[in-house]
C-alpha cells in the first residue's frame, strides 16, 4: 500500500513544519503588507483587460464612472463643484456620491474616472500630507501634494488606473489647482473641468467667467456650469456639491439636488416669456 | 453600446380593470448627449389602441408612419377599425419581413378590445409576440420597470388607482437609467376615452 | 455544421474574428462553450471553440455565479438578505450556499458574485476580524469593518476579488446603516441597496419604498420600521425570483438591532 506520509509535509500549516510547507494559511494574502496585490501571470498589467476581454457587458466588473467635475480661482479663491452621479455602463450605480474628497482643512481632490481609484489614493495622499506636516513641521504646498499623487499613479502607469482629478488648495503662495490624471499628467491651471460633462460645463463657466467676481457670482457660475452639465450630459446628475478654497482653509458652501437649479430656471424663463408676450401685445393693444 | 440604446427612451404598458395604462419617456438622446426632451414614442392608432415604440428613433418614425399608412388602407378596405389581437400580428409580420435587415425597435401594444378588456403585448425586433394579462414593458430600462411592475402591479386596478402604479413603476424605474427620463407621459384608455397626464419627472 | 447566428451587429455584439481574438494566459482549464456566465463565451459568436494560436486555451480566472444581496437599514435596525441559489450557466449546482456572514453582533456582510472569491474574501475577514479582537480586547465598529473592506479589496485592484458587497449594521450610536461596494473598494454609506445579478430588478423598489425617492418631499410617509422593512425585502426578492435565473430557492434574512443578530429564512420559487 502506499504510503501518503508525504502530504503531511506538503500541506503541513507552516509552524509545524515550516521549512517544507508550501500551502499554508500564509498563502492567502490577508492584505496586511500594505501593498497592491499583482497577479502572478505573465502579463499583470494587461490581466483584467484579457479576463474581461469578451465577457459580455453585464458579468464585467463594472467600475463607478461618469462625472462632471469643475474647479476655478478667482478674485476671492477657488470654487470647486460637482455632481453625484456614479454610473456603471447606463446603470445609474448611486446618485448620492460625495465626489469632492477632504484631503485636509486646506487640500481637496475631485473624482472623475475611477471611483475606487480616486477615493483610495487620495486617502492616501491625505496621510502622506499628514506624514509630511509632521516630520517638516509645516503644510505641504498644493504643489508638493499633488505631485506626490502624479508620482503615484504614473508608478502605476498602464496597469488600467484611471482617474482625473483636481487638487486645490490655498498654500504660501496662495491659491493653486492641479490637474492630475492617471496618464501622470500635472498641470497647473485657474480653471479646468473634467468629465464626461466637462464641454457642457466649460461652455457655461467660459462665458460667465471673470477674474473680479464677488463670492456670490462665483458659487453661482459654479451651480450653473454644473447644473447645465446634469441637464444634458445622462451620465451626470444628481446633488450638485460646491466648496470654496480661502486663504483659512475650505468651506462647504452648498450640496443642492439639481432639480432645484431646474424649476428656478424654468420659473425664470416662463416669467420672462410672459414679460415679452406683454410686450409684444401692447402695440396691438395700442 | 447597442444600436437599440442609442437614443435611450423605455416604455410600459399596464392593465387595469376595463383600462389600460401606457406610458414612456421623453429623452431623445445621441447617446450620452440629450439633444431633446419632448420625444415622443406611444403613437394612437385609434381611440381604443395605442402604440409604443422603443429603440432607434430612426426607425420609430419610420414604424409610426408605416402603421398609419396600413392602418388606414386597412379601415378603408374592411370599414371598421382593427381589433388590438390583429394590429399585434400586422406589427409582427410587418418586423418579420425585415428579418435579416431589421428595424431596431421594440414595440409595446396596449388597447381594448371589443369588449373593452385589455390588451397588451410587447415585441422583440424581429416580431416574437410576447402577450401578457399584467403588463409590458420595453426599452433601456427594461429590466428595472420589470422589477417595479412585479412588485407594485395588482390586479383589477380601477384607472385612477392604475395611473398611480403605472407612474411610479415608470418614475422608479427611470431614475436608475441614464438614458431615459426627462418626463414622462401616461395614457390611461378606457371605454369612454383616453386621459393624458404629463410627469414631471427628474430632469438629469 | 452551419449554425444559424444572428447578424452581430443587428445584435448590437462586438464582433472578433477567430484570429484576431486577443491572446491571453498560458494555464490551460475547463471552459464550457455553452455557458452564457462564462467568462469569454460571447467571443464565441460561431458557436466553435475559439481558435487560440500555440498558447493554449485562455485562463478564465473569473465566473459569475450569480445571486442578489440587498441590505436596508432604519434608525436602529439593519436588515441584511441574500437568496442561496448558486448558479453556473444555466444549471443550478446548488440551491443552498450561503452568501452572508455574520462579522460581529452588530454587523453583517452578503457577498454576490464568484463563490470562490467569496469563500476566500468572508475568511479574509474573519481573520482580520479575529487579530483585531486580539490585539484591541474589543469588537470592530461597523465604520472600521467598511473602511477595512474597502482597503482590502483595493489592495487586489489589479487582481480582484470577483464580488460584490453588500454590508449592513448599527454603528457606535446605535443608528442603522447599509454600505454598498463595487469590486474594487468603492464605497458609499446609503439606506438601501441592492447588488449581484437582481440588481436592476431590485434597487429601483428600494429607491421608491424606503428612500420614497419619487414622492414629492411634503408627501413623504415616515420612515420604515422594522417588521414592515422585512416585509418588503421579502416582497422584493420574490419579484426578482419570479424574473431572475440566477436568484431562487431560499432567501436568507438577517435582522440586526441592539439585541444582536437574528437569522431567518423563506422560501422563493425553485424553478
Amino acid at each position: 500500500m502506499r504510503n501518503f506520509d508525504f502530504l503531511d509535509a506538503e500541506y503541513a500549516i507552516s509552524g509545524t513544519r515550516s521549512d517544507e510547507a508550501r500551502v499554508s494559511p500564509d498563502a492567502i494574502d490577508l492584505g496586511l503588507s500594505n501593498s497592491l496585490v499583482v497577479p502572478q501571470v505573465d502579463r499583470p498589467s494587461s490581466f483584467l483587460r484579457d479576463a474581461f476581454a469578451n465577457v459580455p457587458e453585464k458579468d464585467r466588473i463594472r467600475f463607478a464612472h461618469g462625472t462632471t467635475t469643475l474647479a476655478f480661482s478667482f478674485k476671492g479663491g477657488i470654487i470647486v463643484a460637482v455632481d453625484s452621479r456614479a454610473s456603471m455602463g447606463q446603470y445609474i450605480g448611486s446618485g448620492t456620491v460625495k465626489k469632492i474628497i477632504e484631503i485636509n482643512p486646506y487640500l481637496l481632490g475631485t473624482m472623475a474616472g475611477g471611483a475606487a481609484d480616486c477615493s483610495f489614493w487620495e486617502r492616501d495622499l491625505g496621510r502622506r500630507c499628514k506624514l509630511y506636516e509632521l516630520r517638516n513641521k509645516e503644510r505641504i504646498s498644493v504643489a508638493a501634494a499633488s505631485k506626490l499623487l502624479a508620482n503615484t499613479v504614473y508608478y502605476y502607469k498602464g496597469m488600467g488606473l484611471s482617474m482625473g482629478t483636481m487638487i486645490c488648495g490655498w498654500d504660501k503662495t496662495g491659491p493653486s489647482i492641479f490637474y492630475v490624471d492617471s496618464d501622470g499628467t500635472r498641470l497647473k491651471g485657474k480653471m479646468f473641468s473634467v468629465g464626461s460633462g466637462s464641454t457642457f460645463a466649460y461652455g457655461v463657466l467660459d462665458q460667465g467667467y471673470s477674474y473680479d467676481m464677488s463670492d456670490e457670482e462665483a458659487i453661482t457660475l459654479g451651480q450653473k456650469s454644473i447644473y447645465h452639465a446634469t441637464h444634458r450630459d445622462a451620465a451626470s446628475g444628481g446633488v450638485i456639491n460646491l466648496y470654496h478654497v480661502k486663504e483659512d482653509g475650505w468651506v462647504k458652501i452648498s450640496s443642492e439636488d439639481m432639480m432645484v437649479q431646474h424649476r428656478a430656471r424654468m420659473a425664470q424663463i416662463k416669467a420672462e416669456n410672459e414679460t415679452s408676450a406683454a410686450v409684444v401685445a401692447e402695440p396691438a393693444a395700442a | 453600446m447597442s444600436i437599440l440604446e442609442y437614443n435611450g427612451g423605455c416604455v410600459i404598458a399596464m392593465a387595469g380593470k376595463d383600462c389600460v395604462a401606457i406610458a414612456s419617456d421623453h429623452r431623445l438622446g445621441v447617446q450620452l448627449t440629450t439633444v431633446a426632451m419632448d420625444a415622443t414614442r406611444i403613437f394612437p392608432m385609434h381611440d381604443k389602441l395605442y402604440l409604443g415604440l422603443t429603440g432607434l428613433m430612426t426607425d420609430i418614425t419610420t414604424l409610426d408612419q408605416l402603421f398609419r399608412f396600413r392602418l388606414e388602407m386597412y379601415e378603408m378596405r374592411e370599414n371598421r377599425k382593427i381589433k388590438p389581437k390583429t394590429f399585434s400580428n400586422l406589427v409582427s409580420s410587418t418586423l418579420y419581413g425585415k428579418r435579416f435587415g431589421p428595424y431596431f425597435s421594440e414595440p409595446v401594444i396596449a388597447g381594448l378590445d371589443k369588449d373593452n378588456k385589455p390588451f397588451l403585448c410587447s415585441m422583440d425586433l424581429l416580431g416574437c409576440i410576447a402577450e401578457a394579462d399584467d403588463f409590458a414593458v420595453a426599452g433601456t430600462c427594461a429590466e428595472s420597470l420589470l422589477g417595479t411592475c412585479e412588485t407594485f402591479y395588482r390586479p383589477n386596478l380601477e384607472p385612477e388607482d392604475l395611473f398611480e402604479t403605472v407612474s411610479q413603476s415608470l418614475l422608479a424605474a427611470l431614475d436608475r437609467d441614464c438614458i431615459s427620463g426627462w418626463g414622462a407621459v401616461v395614457h390611461i384608455i378606457t371605454k369612454d376615452g383616453v386621459t393624458t397626464r404629463e410627469l414631471d419627472g427628474r430632469m438629469d | 455544421m452551419s449554425v444559424l447566428r444572428p447578424n452581430a451587429s443587428v445584435m448590437g455584439l462586438p464582433y472578433t474574428a477567430p484570429g484576431n481574438a486577443p491572446r491571453g494566459f498560458t494555464l490551460g482549464e475547463h471552459v464550457d462553450p455553452e455557458d452564457p456566465l462564462e467568462v469569454g463565451n460571447s467571443s464565441n459568436p460561431h458557436g466553435k471553440p475559439r481558435a487560440i494560436g500555440p498558447m493554449g486555451r485562455r485562463f478564465q480566472p473569473y465566473k459569475n455565479n450569480g445571486g442578489t444581496v440587498v441590505a436596508v437599514s432604519g434608525k436602529d435596525y439593519s436588515v441584511i438578505a441574500s437568496d442561496t441559489r448558486l448558479g453556473s450557466g444555466y444549471s443550478v449546482p446548488s440551491r443552498n450556499v450561503s452568501r452572508i456572514i455574520k462579522l460581529t453582533d452588530k454587523c453583517v456582510l452578503a457577498s454576490s458574485g464568484m463563490q470562490s472569491d467569496i469563500a476566500v474574501l468572508h475568511k479574509v475577514l474573519r481573520i482580520r476580524l479575529t487579530q483585531y479582537q486580539y490585539a484591541h480586547h474589543q469588537e470592530m465598529s461597523l465604520t472600521a469593518i467598511s473602511q477595512m473592506l474597502s482597503t482590502m479589496l483595493y489592495y487586489r485592484r489589479f487582481q480582484p476579488y470577483y464580488t460584490f458587497n453588500v454590508l449592513g449594521g448599527i454603528d457606535a450610536e446605535g443608528h442603522g446603516w447599509s454600505y454598498s461596494y463595487d469590486a474594487i473598494g468603492s464605497h458609499e454609506k446609503v439606506r438601501a441597496v441592492c447588488s449581484g445579478t437582481g440588481q436592476n430588478l431590485l434597487q429601483p423598489i428600494l429607491d421608491n419604498q424606503v428612500e420614497f425617492r419619487q414622492t414629492a418631499p411634503e408627501k413623504k410617509p415616515e420612515e420604515l420600521s422594522l417588521e414592515p422593512c422585512v416585509e418588503l425585502v421579502k416582497d422584493a426578492f420574490t419579484s426578482a425570483g419570479e424574473r431572475d435565473i440566477y436568484t431562487g430557492d431560499i432567501v436568507e434574512l438577517a435582522k440586526v438591532t441592539a439585541k444582536g443578530v437574528e437569522i431567518e429564512k423563506f422560501e422563493l420559487r425553485s424553478d
